[in-house]
């Protein structure tokens, strides 16, 4: 259901909206996204998630100072709010867990 | 070095107020970034976010300002109702208006249906588009003629793409005309005209076998005929294994029925007959049929451009050396274009039927948008009539929008019922319009896409004809309207309406005036002088025993004195085809090539059609030269061979030596599209000729009728006699040219009506506009002449303007059309101006009896209204 799972993009998102604080606003994600995981995403995609997850409740929005290389148009500042924090507390203890019930014998790649 | 202004602008316009600052503001920071490293790419990279940036969730939602507001069933109700009230409270308008339109919609759907026959032909066999008809072209006098027909000797195994050769032997006379008898009725005589093919006839061409053998033609001895055929002939017993004979004697069995062939064909007949028939009636060998010329048709197993597919037929393998040494050229021509496009000009396309498919298609588009300005011009004329409505409503809260919809609504209902109405007529009128036509229009209404094509029809016009008067209307000022101050200028740009009135009007005089040229050239060509006498003539066909009869027949017939001459002869001058190139004469330059039209004939014939002998003299009964064949000649192959002396001198023709014994005058032996040809007429036997000519007194058509039928029945009991007028066979060709007359005639008609629906209205509009004005100037002295000079006023400049536009255009379509026949009429610039004189006059009547009415009211009354 929506506002419930939590898509890989969108924890990919959501992670570095963390990360940024408190200048995360959407050539910022795109670029820290590029720099830290090394993916090439483009601005629309980037928006479409963050407004995506605003709606789900994860994340909450401000609009920043207007700044000259924007024309002295101002950006929307994104921050987690606190479901959004629970969200990623949730997945990232679903991964360590499940990542746990791996046989050590099955990460032995000796060959 | 900004972001491309356009891209921006796109974005601030699709672009949710609540999202454009942000968006803009990341696609602007991402360009002025780029520009850093690349300017070039920074726009392209700018322009490329824009459209991503275009997204559902993105894109602006327009919803209405008014959404919320009352689109109540009363209010509706209360619409329809108004409108139905309006309708009956002027039903003049109202008719005037609906009638109008119904003849512009009736008219454009007959012509609709005439076209969509037209580029009908042929398009029902399998893959059309992969056959070709052969054409051919045969230089001489220094141009080229052009044939529908090809050598049948034909070998196409060189050329890897075409997969069938279908070749057709066809006509309108024996053999293909032949005399069938109903089954137990041996004196009765049904004729029939069918075709002689190869096999490929019915595999390649989709005319189905309903029963019995499906590759009929390659038994020798077999014939296919048609369901309707069968029905004549057997009635509703099985014809499959019948017998019939031929000419009464060669014997072929009934292996196949095939179903009618449609009316959209090229190709018709009523039976099918293999070539091996075809060579014992002629009574050829095989070398002798080779030399022939029929329709050939190729079918090509690859998509191969024409050009490519002639140039392989001019190959010599296919063409042969002896034909290329005749100057003979082929050409492969889609068999689907054939039809229209069938007129060829020194061996280049020229033309045809299409001319006038396109003629009327413009007339129809025409006819449709003066009813269309007729329509709009009455609505917005009356639309004074209901400003108060329109305030009332706009102060009741009604908006724009509603107001445009009501009025779109209401000229819609005024189309749709237009619409049924000529849907109605025009099935009523299909009969008709085809006797007309003197064609079938198999195309009906309810045929294929074509009410697909009335509903766009219908649709168009209902926008066109709606969107003004709504545009109009929904403009008034409430306040205005209510406060009386409406001017003249609210009502629709008098402007707008003047440029509507100038073209329909010259519409409508282009139309007048070319039909004029039309009328004038078709009477040229009936009276022009041909250089023989048509008229009191019949041709009849006769069999080969009745030749052979021909004096004790000629002298049975002579004892009617109504008959004055009789003669037979090979071929009809009206309409000869073809022509002969072998004609050589003494002190001929080897290399020219003229063409000649030779007709075959008896004695007595170039007296029966009153040839004037301008020297020597005449054949006689007794020929006076046993070894060489005599002729006559006309004026123009005298000069054309270039003789000082032509009586006495030899010519041959092919292997045939002639003399010259006379010499006569020119005539025509074609239609006048095409320039007179120098005719040589030969005197050969009965036995070698293929018609009777009989010459009776004017006036004694049917006392000469009577002997003829009963001296045919004397001499052959079993046959029926089947018998021309030569004026009838001379209107056959202009036969499209007829047809073209009598519809633009009823176009001419319709064109007129139209304009004067429009006239009227607009004539009663202005009159009523400017009753207080006339109330006024009456008061104050005004005379009757000087009342109507203001009401005329505004119509002469609007004639004036009609005819400064139209006058040239007619002329142009009409010297065009003129330029198509080798001789015409001078350009009838009468025509001209009675056309102008007729419309003007007829304008100044229509105004005058509407100025009348307004002037005889009482002035005292028109100006208490207020």
């Amino acid at each position: 259901m929506k506002g419930t799972y939590l898509g890989e993009l969108e924890e990919l998102v959501l992670l570095h909206v963390g990360i940024l604080y408190p200048e995360a606003y959407g050539v910022a994600v795109m670029d820290e996204i590029e720099k830290q995981a090394g993916r090439s995403l483009n601005i629309s995609a980037v928006h479409s998630v963050l407004t995506r997850l605003e709606e789900k409740g994860f994340l909450k929005s401000k609009m920043g100072d207007p700044t000259e290389e924007r024309g002295g148009r101002r950006k929307r500042i994104f921050l987690l709010t606190a479901s959004g924090k629970r969200a990623l507390e949730e997945a990232n203890e679903l991964r360590t867990q499940l990542y746990s019930q791996i046989p050590k014998v099955a990460l032995q790649f000796s060959y | 070095m900004k972001p491309p202004r356009w891209a921006d602008r796109f974005l601030e316009w699709y672009c949710r107020p609540e999202l454009l600052e942000e968006i803009q503001g990341d696609a602007h920071e991402l360009f002025y970034r780029r520009i850093k490293k690349n300017e070039r790419t920074a726009s392209l990279y700018f322009v490329l976010n824009v459209f991503r940036f275009f997204r559902w969730k993105n894109i602006r939602k327009r919803k209405s300002k008014y959404k919320e507001s009352n689109v109540t069933n009363a209010m509706i109700k209360n619409i329809v109702l108004v409108s139905i009230r309006n309708f009956i409270r002027q039903p003049g308008h109202s008719l005037l208006n609906v009638f109008g339109l119904s003849v512009g919609f009736s008219c454009a759907f007959l012509i609709l249906l005439w076209v969509t026959h037209e580029f009908s032909f042929d398009t029902f066999h399998n893959d059309p588009g992969r056959i070709y008809k052969i054409l051919t072209h045969v230089a001489a006098n220094g141009s080229s003629q052009t044939y529908d027909v090809a050598g049948a000797a034909m070998d196409v195994s060189s050329v890897p793409e075409v997969e069938s050769l279908v070749s057709v032997a066809s006509g309108e006379r024996w053999p293909f005309e032949l005399c069938f008898r109903p089954e137990g009725k041996a004196n009765e005589c049904i004729y029939l005209n069918g075709v002689y093919a190869n096999e490929q006839l019915f595999s390649v061409f989709n005319f189905p076998i309903l029963h019995g053998d499906p590759n009929p033609l390659k038994n020798p001895a077999a014939i296919a005929i048609s369901e309707k055929m069968a029905q004549n002939l057997f009635g509703s017993v099985s014809p499959l294994g019948k017998i019939i004979k031929i000419d009464d004697r060669r014997e072929v069995t009934v292996v196949s029925v095939f179903k009618d062939v449609p009316e959209n064909s090229s190709l018709k007949f009523d039976f099918a007959l293999p070539f091996a028939i075809l060579k014992k009636q002629w009574g050829v060998n095989d070398q002798q049929f080779g030399q022939n010329f029929f329709h050939m048709y190729v079918r090509v197993n690859a998509p191969i451009p024409a050009e490519r597919l002639t140039e392989k037929l001019n190959d010599v393998r296919v063409i042969t050396e002896a034909y290329k040494a005749e100057h003979i050229s082929y050409q492969a021509y889609p068999m689907t274009d054939w039809h229209l496009k069938s007129k060829f000009e020194d061996g280049k396309y020229a033309g045809g039927r299409i001319e006038y498919v396109i003629l009327f298609i413009i007339i129809g588009a025409m006819v449709v948008i003066m009813a269309i300005i007729n329509f709009v011009n009455l609505s917005t004329a009356r639309a004074t009539l209901r400003a108060k409505e329109i305030g009332i409503r706009k102060v009741t809260g009604a908006i724009r929008r509603t107001i445009a919809a009501q009025f779109m609504g209401e000229s819609f209902l005024f189309v749709l019922m237009a619409f049924v109405l000529s849907i109605i007529t025009v099935q009523f009128a299909r009969a008709p319009f085809n006797t007309l036509l003197g064609e079938p229009v198999t195309v009906g209404v309810f045929t294929g896409w074509v009410p697909l094509y009335l509903v766009g029809v219908l649709l168009g016009v209902a926008i066109l004809a709606g969107i003004y008067p709504a545009w109009v209307m929904s403009s008034f000022q409430p306040v205005r309207i209510l406060k009386n101050q409406l001017s003249a200028k609210s009502s629709g740009s008098q402007s707008f309406r003047k440029v509507l009135l100038v073209v329909q009007l010259s519409v409508s005089i282009g139309i007048i005036i070319f039909s004029g040229v039309l009328y004038q050239q078709l009477n040229y060509i009936t009276h022009k002088n041909l250089g023989f006498d048509r008229s009191n003539m019949i041709r009849v066909e006769p069999t080969f025993q009745l030749l052979q009869k021909f004096e004790a027949f000629k002298n049975e017939l002579y004892k009617n004195p109504a008959i004055t001459s009789i003669g037979t002869a090979a071929t009809n001058p009206l309409n000869t085809s073809g022509g002969n190139t072998g004609v050589s004469w003494p002190g001929k330059a080897p290399d020219v090539r003229i063409s000649f039209k030779t007709i075959a004939c008896s004695y007595e014939f170039p007296e029966t059609m009153g040839l004037k002998l301008l020297e020597g003299h005449n054949f006689q009964p007794i020929t006076g030269d046993s070894i060489r064949t005599e002729v006559l000649v006309t004026e123009e192959a005298v000069r054309i061979m270039g003789l000082e002396q032509p009586l006495g001198e030899e010519i041959k023709m092919g292997e045939a030596t002639c003399v010259i014994i006379g010499v006569v005058n020119d005539f025509h032996t074609s239609s006048l599209h095409e320039a007179r040809q120098p005719v040589i007429l030969f005197r050969t036997s009965y036995e070698h000729t293929s018609a009777i000519y009989v010459k009776y007194q004017p006036g004694s058509t049917q006392s000469a009728m009577e002997t003829l039928v009963n001296t045919y029945k004397s001499f052959e009991p079993s046959f029926t006699m089947k018998y021309w007028f030569q004026d009838e066979t001379f209107d056959e060709l202009y036969k499209t040219e007829i047809i073209a007359s009598r519809l633009v005639l009823l176009f001419t008609a319709i064109a007129l009506v139209i304009a004067i629906i429009g006239i009227v209205g607009l004539a009663t509009f202005n009159a009523l506009r400017k009753t207080k004005e006339i109330g006024i100037r009456m008061v104050f002295g005004a005379s009757t002449g000087q009342v109507m000079g203001l009401l005329f006023r505004e119509f002469s400049f609007v004639l004036m303007i009609a005819i400064l536009v139209a006058g040239p255009m007619a002329w142009y379509a009409a010297d065009h059309w003129l330029a198509g026949f080798a001789y015409h009429t001078d350009m009838p610039w009468w025509m001209f101006g009675i056309t102008f004189l007729g419309v003007g006059g007829l304008i100044t009547l229509v105004i005058w009896l509407q100025g009348m009415k307004t002037l005889s009211a009482n002035p005292t009354q028109t100006l208490l209204s207020e």
